[in-house]
C-alpha cells in the first residue's frame, strides 16, 4: 500500500489555515481561524455576537481581505491572484438584505448571473426557474423595494444561487422570517444539499443546525473552538441537546 | 456553468455592470440628464444671447458662440462625476455593491464598468447641449476630431474623479462637496466665460495652474478654431490628467477601499 501524495487527496470545498483579520490595528476579529468543509457537506457556523462568524464569513466570499493564512475555496486561493476564480465557485446570502433599488426582481437575478460570467440568456433562463421554485414568478417585473420582507429574503437566497455555485454561504438566512417560510427556505436548501451543494450556515437558532447539519463548529473570539457532529458533540459533553453543548463551549 | 475561460467570463460581467449604469441613466433621464441639458442651455440663451451683445467679439469670435464649448465641457465634465460618484456611493451605502465586487471581476473590469455610466451620461449631456446650441448660436465646428477627443477624455477623467471620490467618501455630503466646492469652482474660473488673454497678472497665472483651462481651451480649438493656447498642450495636459485620474481610481478599485475590508 502507497501513502497518497497531497495532490491526489480530494480537494476540500473550503480550507482554512491560520486565518487572522485585524480591524484598524485594535479589533482581532478572527485570531487563527482552522477549518475544513469536505466537498457536499453542510456544515453549522455557530457562535455569539461579535464571535467573528460574519468576517470569516466576508473573508470566505472576498469581501474582507485577511491579514494572513491560508484560505482556499476548491483549491483556489481566495488570497491573491487565485482570488476571482475562487470567488466564481461561491454563492452569498448576507445576513443584511441588500437589493439593488435601481433593478426589477428578474433583473437583480439576471444582472448577478452576468456579474459571475453567465451569458445573458442563460442567466434570464435561470433567473426564470429561480423565481418560480422562491414562489416569485408575479414579482418579476417589480422593483424590491416592494417586496414584503419575506419575498426580499427569498430574492436574497435566490440570488445567490443563479450562478450554480459549488459552496453556498448562508449568513443567517431565516433571521426575522415568520415559520411558515423558514420551513420553505429549509426545503430548498435541503434539497439543494441532496444535489451535491457544499452548504456553510450560520444561525442563531441552533435546534435548526442541530437538525440540519452534518457538521457543527463553534467560533469564539476568533477562533474555532471546536467541531464535529451534532451527535459527536453531544457525546462528548454527555448531554442530550445540542444547545447545550453551545452554552458548555461558549462560557468555558 | 459553462466552462468559458475566466477572462471572458468576468469581460461579461464588466458589461453587465456598464450595462446596469447606462440604464440607470436612462431610467432617471430627468433626474441624470434633462437637468444639465437645461441649465447649461440656460447658460447659453441669458450669458450670450441676453448679455452677449453688450459684450465684444473674443478672437473674433461672437460671445455667445465663444462660451458654448467651455459650457458643454462643464456639462460633460459635472455629470460624469455626479454620476459615479453618486451611483458607487449609493451602491456602497445601500450594501449591494457586495453583489458585483463578490464575483470575479477583477479591478479594472469594475473600473471600466463604472466609468461606461459616467461617460454615457457626460457624452449624452454633452451631445444634447450642442444640438441645442446649434438652434441659438453659430458652432464652425472647426476642428470637430480635436473637439471629440477632449470631450471623450474628459468625461473618461471626471468619471474616474468620480469613482475615486465615491469609495473614499463617508459620507453622502463628502462626495456632494468635491462636486460643488472643488470642481464646480475650478470649471468656473478655468475659462469657461472667458479667455485668458483678458486677465491681468497674477489672475492669468493662476488661470494656468487650472486643469480645467486646457480642456477648454481644446474644446474651444475644435469647436471653434481658436489657439488661445497650443492645442498639443491642451491636448497633452487633458491626456495626462486623465491618465492620472484613471490611475488614481484604478488603484483604489484594486486595493478595494470603500468595496473589502
Amino acid at each position: 500500500m502507497t501513502t497518497p501524495r497531497a495532490t491526489d487527496l480530494p480537494v476540500p470545498a473550503l480550507r482554512c489555515r491560520d486565518v487572522r483579520k485585524t480591524f484598524r490595528g485594535e479589533v482581532d476579529a478572527l485570531q487563527g481561524i482552522d477549518l475544513e468543509i469536505p466537498r457536499g457537506a453542510f456544515v453549522g457556523l455557530l457562535g455569539p455576537n461579535g464571535a467573528g462568524k460574519t468576517t470569516l464569513i466576508r473573508s470566505i466570499v472576498g469581501l474582507v481581505i485577511p491579514d494572513g493564512g491560508v484560505l482556499e475555496v476548491l483549491g483556489h486561493s481566495m488570497i491573491g491572484a487565485e482570488a476571482p476564480a475562487a470567488r466564481r465557485l461561491v454563492g452569498y446570502a448576507p445576513q443584511e438584505v441588500a437589493l439593488d433599488r435601481f433593478v426589477k426582481v428578474h433583473d437583480v437575478l439576471t444582472l448577478h448571473g452576468r456579474y459571475f460570467g453567465m451569458r445573458t440568456v442563460d442567466a434570464a433562463r435561470r433567473a426564470d426557474e429561480l423565481l418560480d421554485v422562491f414562489d416569485l414568478e408575479s414579482k418579476g417585473k417589480s422593483l424590491p423595494s416592494t417586496l414584503s420582507g419575506g419575498m426580499r429574503r427569498r430574492l436574497m437566497l435566490a440570488r445567490a444561487l443563479v450562478h450554480e455555485p459549488a459552496l453556498v454561504i448562508l449568513d443567517e438566512p431565516t433571521a426575522g422570517v415568520d415559520v411558515e417560510l423558514r420551513d420553505e427556505l429549509w426545503v430548498y436548501i435541503q434539497k439543494l444539499h441532496a444535489q451535491g451543494t457544499t452548504i456553510l450556515l450560520t444561525t442563531h437558532y441552533i435546534e435548526e443546525a442541530e437538525a440540519l447539519c452534518d457538521e457543527i463548529a463553534f467560533i469564539r473570539a476568533g477562533q474555532i473552538v471546536m467541531e464535529g457532529t451534532p451527535a459527536s458533540l453531544r457525546s462528548a459533553h454527555a448531554v442530550e441537546r445540542l444547545e447545550d453543548v453551545y452554552r458548555t463551549v461558549m462560557s468555558a | 456553468m459553462s466552462t468559458d475561460s475566466l477572462e471572458r467570463a468576468q469581460w461579461r460581467g464588466a458589461a453587465a455592470l456598464a450595462q446596469r449604469e447606462v440604464t440607470r441613466v436612462l431610467r432617471l433621464w430627468s433626474q441624470t440628464i434633462a437637468p444639465n441639458v437645461v441649465s447649461s442651455v440656460l447658460f447659453v440663451a441669458i450669458f450670450g444671447i441676453a448679455l452677449g451683445t453688450r459684450i465684444r467679439k473674443i478672437d473674433g469670435i461672437e460671445y455667445q458662440s465663444f462660451i458654448v464649448p467651455g459650457l458643454i465641457l462643464m456639462g460633460i465634465g459635472t455629470a460624469a462625476y455626479s454620476n459615479t460618484a453618486s451611483s458607487l456611493y449609493q451602491a456602497r451605502f445601500d450594501g449591494f455593491i457586495d453583489d458585483p465586487v463578490s464575483g470575479p471581476m477583477r479591478a479594472r473590469h469594475l473600473l471600466a464598468a463604472y466609468l461606461a455610466g459616467g461617460v454615457v451620461r457626460g457624452l449624452a449631456i454633452g451631445a444634447l447641449t450642442l444640438i441645442a446650441s446649434l438652434f441659438l448660436v453659430d458652432l464652425p465646428a472647426v476642428n470637430p476630431i480635436s473637439a471629440i477627443v477632449v470631450f471623450l477624455l474628459a468625461s473618461i477623467a471626471f468619471s474616474a474623479l468620480g469613482v475615486a471620490i465615491g469609495l473614499i467618501a463617508k459620507t453622502w455630503d463628502q462626495q456632494s462637496y468635491v462636486g460643488a466646492l472643488v470642481l464646480q469652482p475650478l470649471v468656473f474660473l478655468g475659462g469657461v466665460f472667458y479667455s485668458i488673454k483678458l486677465l491681468a497678472e497674477p489672475w492669468r497665472g493662476l488661470t494656468r495652474a487650472d486643469p480645467i483651462l486646457y480642456m477648454v481651451a481644446a474644446a474651444r480649438h475644435g469647436m471653434l478654431g481658436t489657439a488661445e493656447i497650443s492645442i498639443w498642450l491642451c491636448l497633452s495636459v487633458t491626456l495626462a490628467i486623465t491618465v492620472a485620474l484613471v490611475a488614481w481610481a484604478g488603484w483604489l478599485v484594486g486595493r478595494g477601499t470603500g468595496l473589502r475590508t
